[in-house]
Parts: structure tokens; C-alpha cells; sequence
């Protein structure tokens, strides 16, 4: 937008008088807000903090924490070694390298070879978790990542599947329905 | 001067070509989809994408009449009065039925296909099918198999189009790929203990526009977006294929073919297709060597450049013989420039073409109209291919070059006969070929015969061990210039790859030397010098080739033929254009 268009609605503030600029009457108002909070710490218990680390704070279901690689009833990884979800990355942190799989996985024929996030550069946006056909990778309520060094925070496929064994029975896997679509049997006339 | 109307519009058509409805409305900017037809076979139209609505105009009265039912624009002829409707509701529906069709059996796994991302079903389902899929009963599930040690066949993804029966049987003329079966149990299939494994097989992965032919060497490995495409020219024979280089993160992943009309068609062959692996060798050079009190030591590459100019300079000053050797895998642009340099130290230095590696015997297919063809080829111009036994890109180029500074071309056979009767002071000798082929017998002759021995290689080879410099040069992935051909047919190229750690493009190496302090060095302004020098390469006038090559020698205007647009299938372009790249 111009300076100079004509659209433009110029707004100047409001001129004060002697008493308005003291601003008394917004010093009170505050200072009910912080009244009202403390009364209701003290009383009502409706304080929002918790006292980490002694209490653990527990996050919401949509919470987009650390990655975690799923499972099938197998055993077995469920990534297919798509990579659509190292294309949808925005911080480009997923370095998948894909192999064909083994003749004993009949349903499958492309898995993961190997698998490695490094959580330094991503930036737990989820759109990983999107992207995913088969709802392979998933972030998890883990939230409190630490590391000693930046190797330790790259991680690779068998640490993101023991993220699986250790918060499968906190959180379930969202979805579990077969990786591959069954065709729809709706019926819809070919045009309206 | 034939016009057709298409889509209610009227176009003039080109003379002297025949062309079918779908080439007629590419050239004039409406895309009729397709699967089976390729310009290069006969057309059998099975796949039934292309339909449209046809009729012509009576050229005197003026009245237009339709043909009742629609018909394939593969097999219909554009010419004078031909009346066609692609973008009619009957026509659209039809697509989306046929769309529906192709994929009733067609499993939804595109996100472990390695055709995803340049898939004729993919592209065509968002742009002309529907979402709707009215099959219910269960999907046939037809077998995967291996049809060679190269390529692997999954049957389930196939739409039955038998593009690559019809290269088998009328290109090849090999008739490995057959259809066997009937109606929803056709398969392709190879006969029992005979293989796809003629020189061109590997074609058929790039005609399949499905996930069904498939390429093992580059099975799963990559996908397709995240590869930068890179327009080159295969080094592995004097053919000079037009290849496209696809690279990600610092690696060549596959070659593809690229139409050239002129040299290579639409194929490559397979020794050329896997030649994409010499640039991935993690064990070429990667650095400038330097002799010092007897020991190869390791320097960087600006010292190694000044040691290089200041000893042949001392050389010169003190009278001593120069001879350099140039390499057929040099660009005519490096070839100038090193043949320049080396004229520059002294008249009388002897330049000699570098070791020309020949492979057995060239072998030419010869597709005709009538061989194996079997549906309509009246739209079919068939074109040779040729593997040359000359196993390197540029010999003639080079030789153009040497003609020009000296004269005549100094065969390497000769330069070694001649090394080892008369004194050289110095030798630069340039190989960079797609193997090291120097033999221990020629490097101890080199070696033996001269006091100074600079050698620029992208391979370790014994005569590197013996040199006194080593110049680590580009591999014909990290260079650009031009190459050429068989035919003396000039064609340029890009450079795929950025020079690997420790390594310089020849180019840059040969401007230092030269002193052009200029950086960076394109190739394309010393082809346009090399134009106003030599007048064999006067059709290069500005640095610029025409988009088939031309050839050494002649006018620009006379080389080119066919048309002049580069035909490639449109799933195999990138559709998407920014798509991001792959860290």
C-alpha cells in the first residue's frame, strides 16, 4: 500500500488531559487482574504452572513433540521408505535411504534401510506426520529432549522405533487401518 | 497450404510432414493425452486415450462433417480440412471413462513406485480422469517378475499399451516381449529362458509411461522430484547421445535419453545408461600431486598451476621440445584453449592426439517401415542408431583443433614412436577418460623419455604414479563445452556435477595457465572465440549451437532436420516447477 492512496484512513490519537495521563484508572484495573489471579492461586487452585521437574507436565493430545517410527502387529516397521515425508519437510532433516524388501515381507515391497531424523534441525511442524500414507511416522508427547552432543540428537532408525515401545501405551497409534487404500465402493454418476 | 481445424480454430500445417492429430495439435499448443503411441513405433492404438472427435471440411462448399463416433488421434492424419474437437464434453467424458478403466486393476501404490512423480497415470488421472472408481469386485493381481538382470517387470501396474513389445519387435528387432494371455489376464512376458538383454533394453523402462518396466540399478533408491535434470551428452561412445544427467546431493542417480533426431533419436544404449557410475567413483583424483626429491607429495592446486607454468616457461626459454597429448575426452573448448597455451611456449611443440579406445566392431540398428511393424506407420520416420566401437565423445573434434594449429593430427601411436627416438623435454599429457586405459608399458616409455611429465587425469593410473605434476581434472559429468560427434555433428552440453573437493574443471585449469584471469570460465564464450578463429567451427558463431548440434564445417541453418522441438512424453517432464529440492 502507497502512502498517498486514497484509501487511506488516517487515525491520530486521542488527546489526553493532565488527569487521563497519570493513568490511574489502568494501574487499578491491573492490579485487580493480578489480585484476582493470586486470590484464585491461593483459594480456588486454578493455577496453570507446575512445579518442574518434581511434577510432570502432561501435554495436550495434539502436542508435536519427539518423532517416533510405528509398528505394524508384526513387529515390523511401518515406513514404506516413501519419502514423502522427508519431500513435505520444510527443515529438511529426514534422510531416508530405501532398499527393497525382504522376500519375507510379501505385503511390502520397498522399506526403509535406513531411517534418521536429526531433531536439532527440525522444526516439529508435524507436516511429516501429514504427509504419511501409511501413518509410519508420528510425533509424540515427548517433549523434554536432551542430549550431551549433536550426534546423540540425530536419530536413527532404531532409537525413533524404541520412541514407539516407549510411548506406545501412553499414546496409541492414531489410525490403524491398512496401509493401502481399499477402493471405494460409493457410487457416483460420472457427471452431475 | 493445408489447414486443419482444431478445436474451432484454423491452423496452418507444416509442409512436407506427416503428422498425425496429436503431433498436429502439440505443434499448435493442445495436448491430446496418450499412452501406447510413441512417434517411433507403429501405431496400434490400444490404449483408446486419445479419442476424439474428428471430421473434415468439404473444400467447396465449405460444410463441416463429423464422423459419428470418436477415433484415435494417434491414427488419424492432420491434412488439408481436418476438423477436430478435443475439448467437447463428450470428448472429456470419454477420458475420464477410459481413465477409469485403465485403473480398474492398477494398484494404489504410488508411494513405493518409482515412477511416482513421472507417471502417465498419475498425471493424466489429475488432469483428465476422475476420483471416482465404480469397480467393486476384487483387483487382479498379476505377477512380478524379473524379465532380465537389469529390469524388473510388475506386471500389476501395466496398462497393456505394448510400447515395449513394439520396441522389441520393430527397433531392436530382437522380439524378446511378447503379450501372453487374453483380455483382463494379458501379461507381458519374455519366452521361457530368453531374456531382454539386447544392447538397447533399456529403453523399455523409459517408453513404459507406467510403474511396470523398471530399471533395478535405480530401484528404490531415489525419487524422481528430488533429481536436478541435467542436459548432457553421454562420453562413452562417438554416437554423442543426447542424455539427460540426473543428479542429487553431489551424484549422478541415472541417465535418460533425450530426442535428437540427428544422432541418437529417442534411445541410448545400456554400456551408456550405466556410464553415469564413472562420476560417482569415490576413488578418482582429488588432488594435485607434485614430485618432490623423488616423492609424489600432495599440493594445492594454484601452486601445482604455477609449478606447471613456470617449468614448461623454463622449458621453452632453455629450447627444450614440448609435446602435450589431448585427450578425445577433452571438449573442443579445452582442446582450443590447451592447444593454445602449449602453441603459445613454443612454435615448434608437437600436440598429438591422446590413446582413441575402440571396443569391438559398431553396430547400427536399422528400424524400416515394414520390419516387426505391426500396425499403421505411415506417421513413423524411422532413423538408425549406432554404438561406435570408438569408445570416446570428441575424437573428431579434437582433431579439428589440432588440424588448425598444426596442420595435421599426430596419432598417439605415432607421438610414442616418435618419444622414443627424439628428445622432449616435457610432456602434458590429458586423459580423463571414462577408464584409465594407459598401459605400464607407455607410462615407463613417457616416463623414461622426457624430464618433465605433467599429467592431467580424473583416475589414478600408473602413469599418474610416474608424473611429475598431476592435475586433478573434471569428469565429463563436471564440465560443460561441446563435443563432436561421429558425424562431426557439434553439440554442447551442461555440467551435471560441481567439480569434486580438490579437483578443477579443465577448462579453468587451461585459463589459468593461459592467464585469463577471468573467473568464472563458460564455455560457451570460448566456443564463441573458437568460432572467429577456426572456420571449421563457424557454425558456433556467438557460442551458441543450434538446439540438434550442427555439423563442423557447414551453415547452421542446412544441419537441422525433423522438427525442431525436443519430443519427450509429457509425464516425463517436470509438470510441477519449483518443486524444492533435496538437501
Amino acid at each position: 500500500m502507497r502512502l498517498d492512496d486514497p484509501n487511506l484512513k488516517r487515525v491520530s490519537p486521542p488527546k489526553l488531559s493532565w488527569v487521563e495521563n497519570l493513568y490511574l484508572k489502568q494501574i487499578v484495573q491491573g492490579l485487580i487482574v493480578t489480585g484476582k489471579h493470586m486470590a484464585g492461586v491461593a483459594f480456588f487452585g486454578t493455577e496453570i504452572t507446575v512445579q518442574y521437574p518434581e511434577m510432570q507436565h502432561i501435554p495436550s493430545a495434539n502436542y508435536r513433540g519427539v518423532h517416533r517410527l510405528n509398528k505394524d502387529d508384526q513387529g515390523r516397521v511401518r515406513c514404506v521408505a516413501c519419502m514423502l515425508c522427508a519431500t513435505a519437510c520444510p527443515a529438511h532433516c529426514i534422510d531416508i535411504v530405501a532398499g527393497t524388501a525382504p522376500d519375507s515381507w510379501p505385503d511390502r515391497e520397498k522399506y526403509p534401510e535406513s531411517f534418521v531424523i536429526d531433531e536439532l534441525r527440525c522444526i516439529y511442524c508435524g507436516m511429516c506426520e501429514e504427509a504419511c500414507p501409511v501413518e509410519a511416522i508420528e510425533l509424540t508427547g515427548l517433549y523434554d529432549l536432551t542430549g550431551l552432543s549433536r550426534e546423540q540428537m540425530i536419530f536413527d532408525k532404531t532409537k525413533l522405533l524404541s520412541v514407539f515401545d516407549l510411548t506406545k501405551d501412553a499414546e496409541p497409534m492414531r489410525y490403524n487401518k491398512p496401509p493401502v487404500g481399499t477402493p471405494s465402493t460409493e457410487v457416483v454418476s460420472l457427471h452431475s | 497450404m493445408a489447414t486443419m481445424i482444431l478445436n474451432g480454430q484454423e491452423y496452418t500445417l507444416p509442409d512436407n510432414e506427416k503428422l498425425n492429430a496429436i503431433q498436429a495439435a502439440q505443434r499448435f499448443g493442445v495436448e491430446i493425452p496418450y499412452y501406447c503411441w510413441h512417434p517411433a513405433l507403429s501405431v496400434v492404438a490400444n490404449c483408446r486415450m486419445c479419442e476424439i472427435e474428428v471430421g473434415s471440411k468439404d473444400p467447396k462448399t465449405g460444410e463441416i462433417k463429423m464422423i459419428p463416433k470418436m477415433v484415435p488421434g494417434c491414427q488419424t492424419p492432420a491434412r488439408d480440412g481436418t476438423v477436430l474437437v478435443t475439448n467437447s464434453t463428450k470428448v472429456k467424458d470419454h477420458q475420464k471413462m477410459i481413465m477409469e478403466f485403465l485403473l480398474l486393476n492398477h494398484p494404489l501404490d504410488c508411494p513405493v513406485c518409482d515412477q511416482a512423480g513421472e507417471c502417465g497415470l498419475q498425471d493424466y488421472s489429475y488432469e483428465y480422469g476422475q476420483a471416482n472408481h465404480r469397480f467393486v469386485e476384487e483387483r487382479n493381481v498379476n505377477p512380478r517378475k524379473d524379465v532380465s538382470d537389469l529390469i524388473q517387470l510388475n506386471q500389476d501396474r501395466c496398462i497393456m499399451c505394448t510400447r515395449c513389445v513394439r520396441f522389441t519387435r520393430e527397433i531392436t528387432q530382437t522380439s524378446e516381449l511378447q503379450v501372453t494371455r487374453r483380455g483382463s489376464h494379458a501379461e507381458i512376458d519374455i519366452f521361457p529362458g530368453i531374456e531382454l538383454d539386447n544392447p538397447l533394453a533399456g529403453n523399455v523402462v523409459d517408453l513404459c509411461p507406467v510403474g511396470a518396466l523398471l530399471d533395478k540399478d535405480f530401484l528404490h533408491k531415489q525419487r524422481v522430484w528430488f533429481l536436478a535434470k541435467h542436459d548432457s551428452i553421454c562420453a562413452g561412445c562417438s554416437t554423442g547421445c543426447n542424455i539427460s544427467a540426473e543428479e542429487n546431493r553431489g551424484q549422478l542417480w541415472r541417465f535418460k535419453p533425450r530426442y535428437n533426431p540427428n544422432v541418437n533419436d529417442y534411445w541410448i544404449c545400456d554400456a551408456g545408461r550405466y556410464s553415469y557410475k564413472v562420476a560417482n567413483d569415490v576413488n578418482l583424483l582429488n588432488s594435485a600431486y607434485l614430485r618432490e626429491h623423488g616423492v609424489l607429495g600432495t599440493i594445492s592446486i594454484d601452486k601445482a598451476l604455477t609449478s606447471v607454468d613456470q617449468s614448461l616457461k623454463a622449458t621453452s626459454k632453455d629450447g627444450g621440445k614440448i609435446g602435450a597429448v589431448l585427450s578425445p575426452f577433452l571438449t573442443v573448448e579445452e582442446a582450443f584453449l590447451l592447444s593454445t597455451y602449449i602453441k603459445q611456449l613454443s612454435a615448434n611443440s608437437v600436440l598429438a592426439l591422446g590413446p582413441v579406445p575402440i571396443e569391438g566392431e559398431d553396430k547400427t540398428y536399422h528400424p524400416d517401415k515394414t520390419t516387426g511393424r505391426t500396425g499403421d506407420v505411415s506417421f513413423v520416420v524411422p532413423r538408425p542408431f549406432t554404438i561406435h566401437a570408438e569408445k570416446c565423445p570428441n575424437r573428431h573434434g579434437v582433431e579439428a583443433v589440432l588440424k588448425h594449429f598444426q596442420g595435421e593430427v599426430i596419432e598417439f601411436k605415432t607421438f610414442t614412436n616418435e618419444v622414443a627416438r627424439a628428445d622432449y623435454a616435457a610432456i602434458y599429457l590429458t586423459a580423463g577418460g571414462l577408464e584409465p586405459f594407459l598401459d605400464q608399458g607407455v607410462a615407463d616409455l613417457l616416463r623414461a623419455s622426457t624430464k618433465m611429465l605433467i599429467v592431467q587425469d580424473v583416475h589414478v593410473t600408473p602413469l599418474a604414479q610416474l608424473a611429475d605434476i598431476v592435475l586433478p581434472g573434471a569428469t565429463f559429468a563436471e564440465k560443460s563445452g561441446s563435443f563432436a560427434n561421429a558425424d562431426r555433428r557439434l553439440q554442447s552440453f551442461d555440467a551435471a556435477l560441481a567439480p569434486r573437493d580438490g579437483s578443477l574443471a579443465d577448462l579453468d585449469i587451461f585459463a589459468i595457465l593461459l592467464g585469463k584471469s577471468v573467473a568464472p570460465i563458460l564455455s560457451n564464450e570460448i566456443l564463441a572465440e573458437l568460432a572467429e578463429i577456426i572456420p571449421d567451427f563457424a557454425v558456433a558463431k556467438g557460442g551458441k549451437l543450434p538446439e540438434f548440434g550442427a555439423v563442423l564445417g557447414t551453415t547452421p541453418a542446412s544441419t537441422t532436420s525433423g522438427s525442431a522441438e525436443r519430443f519427450a512424453d509429457s509425464w516425463t517432464k517436470h509438470r510441477i516447477s519449483s518443486v524444492g529440492s533435496y538437501a
